[in-house]
């Protein structure tokens, strides 16, 4: 087996120089690695950074290892994985990438049903409006059905074994938004204004509402890092993030149709003749929707897998 | 190892040389670098690109080794000062044997028709 060579270079000023690049260069190779999943680092991560170490240059190795990260993503190797764990991240995932996009979607809805906007000989729109709801709460009953029993499951063992902070993280997704909605009222009600609430109040609790579901998605991926749940409810919980998913894209596709139909057809209404914020629009919807779908197909497959794993070890029936 | 021989299969039935044949030759020159002697990552990469002519990079490189420990054609050894080696399987070390034998084919049936065309030089 080979072992590394000798620096070949010639010792001098430039040296120090050339040593500081390279530790840099390698640094860089170093945080390339971070952009693997977990497992992949775990197992891999050490002997990447003695192969880097040995070969001098970090920078070609950098470039390549970012290159390969998203691949290692969508297609794990099968041999790495705790499938649980698998799940457990891809939930986490589906989780983020589900609340952005309802949040999303409930905006959309907000700018253009609520406001009565229905317009007359564009039913591309009004069928938009219809898939939106509809997949909406399909998606959102997808969530509640297959995350519930998993949640009651982790808060039923933190408060069994006394993890008080465990609890609070899986409280959040009731408080933060609670919190969220109380101060809306309380403010609706202190600032009046003709109708509804100002621009600058509706961006500013926009804002303030991406925060409360930011705050309502990391309690339960803090506390399922930390309490690292397993078995049916983790299963359930990973398909049924698949079915919300699934729906929640279609939902945001066509929310997304329905916002170009409004920039083509229906100038006049709102701001959806600015190009501009469509284009915005569209391409947050599409980055979400990735995440989304390629989170939930890793869940989905995990949970597969393990299901396959679990009739290969129990044998043929008799 | 004979032409007509079962090729190996994975786990989910899947023919290893057609699936190898898609992600091309990193895989096959990892195999053919392990064949001899069990090799770490900077061995590999070195052996590679002295006997082969291919530099790997670190990125290439891990991904062709997942992937192969994954399928079964190598296994880790254990590592010595964060160097873990690799060595090749026994279905490693047939699917190698069955593409050098398809490529040396190829090869030959290449070399006899450029002969034939453009005459010895020309091949």
């Amino acid at each position: 087996m080979s072992s590394p060579p000798p620096d070949p270079r010639p010792t001098g000023l430039g040296r120090a120089g050339r040593r500081e690049a390279r530790g840099s260069q390698s640094r860089l190779a170093r945080a390339a690695l971070r952009l693997y999943p977990p497992a992949w680092r775990a197992r891999y991560g050490e002997e990447i950074a003695a192969l880097i170490d040995d070969s001098g240059g970090a920078l070609r190795p950098a470039f390549s290892l970012v290159l390969h990260a998203l691949p290692v993503w969508i297609w794990p190797p099968r041999h790495l994985h705790d499938r649980d764990d698998s799940m457990r991240a891809s939930i986490g995932t589906v989780l983020v990438a589900w609340s952005a996009l309802a949040g999303i979607c409930l905006i959309f809805v907000q700018l253009t049903e609520f406001q009565g906007f229905r317009p007359a000989g564009h039913p591309i729109i009004t069928w938009c409006y219809a898939v939106v709801d509809a997949a909406v709460a399909v998606s959102a009953l997808s969530a509640v059905a297959g995350g519930l029993p998993l949640w009651l499951l982790m808060l039923r063992r933190a408060r069994r074994e006394h993890r008080p902070r465990e609890v609070f993280y899986l409280l959040l997704p009731i408080l933060a938004p609670g919190g969220f909605l109380a101060a809306l009222m309380v403010t609706s009600r202190l600032v009046a204004y003709p109708v509804g609430l100002s621009p600058q109040l509706f961006l500013a609790f926009t804002l303030a509402g991406f925060g409360a579901v930011a705050a309502a998605c990391a309690g339960p991926i803090r506390a399922m890092s930390r309490l690292r749940p397993r078995g049916p409810a983790v299963h359930l919980a990973a398909r049924a993030a698949g079915a919300a998913a699934a729906s929640i894209v279609v939902a945001a596709g066509a929310s997304g149709v329905a916002a170009i139909g409004l920039c083509l057809w229906a100038r006049n209404f709102g701001a959806y003749h600015q190009v501009a914020q469509v284009a915005g629009y569209l391409a947050v919807i599409t980055a979400s929707a990735a995440a989304a779908a390629l989170g939930a197909t890793r869940a989905t497959r995990a949970a597969r897998a393990t299901r396959g794993a679990r009739a290969t070890l129990a044998g043929p029936r008799r | 190892m004979a032409d007509g021989a079962a090729a190996p299969r994975d786990e989910t039935g899947t023919d290893m040389t057609k699936r190898l044949d898609r992600w091309a030759d990193p895989p096959l020159l990892v195999l053919a670098s392990l064949a001899d002697e069990a090799k770490h990552g900077y061995a590999i990469t070195q052996d590679v690109a002295e006997t082969m002519g291919v530099r790997l990079s670190a990125g290439t490189l891990y991904a062709v080794i997942a992937r192969l420990e994954a399928q079964g054609l190598i296994e880790p050894l254990d590592a010595v000062d964060r160097r873990r080696p690799y060595r090749i399987t026994m279905a490693g070390a047939e699917v190698l044997a069955q593409q050098s034998a398809r490529m040396a084919k190829v090869a030959s049936l290449a070399q006899a028709r450029l002969s034939l065309r453009f005459g010895p030089t020309g091949a």
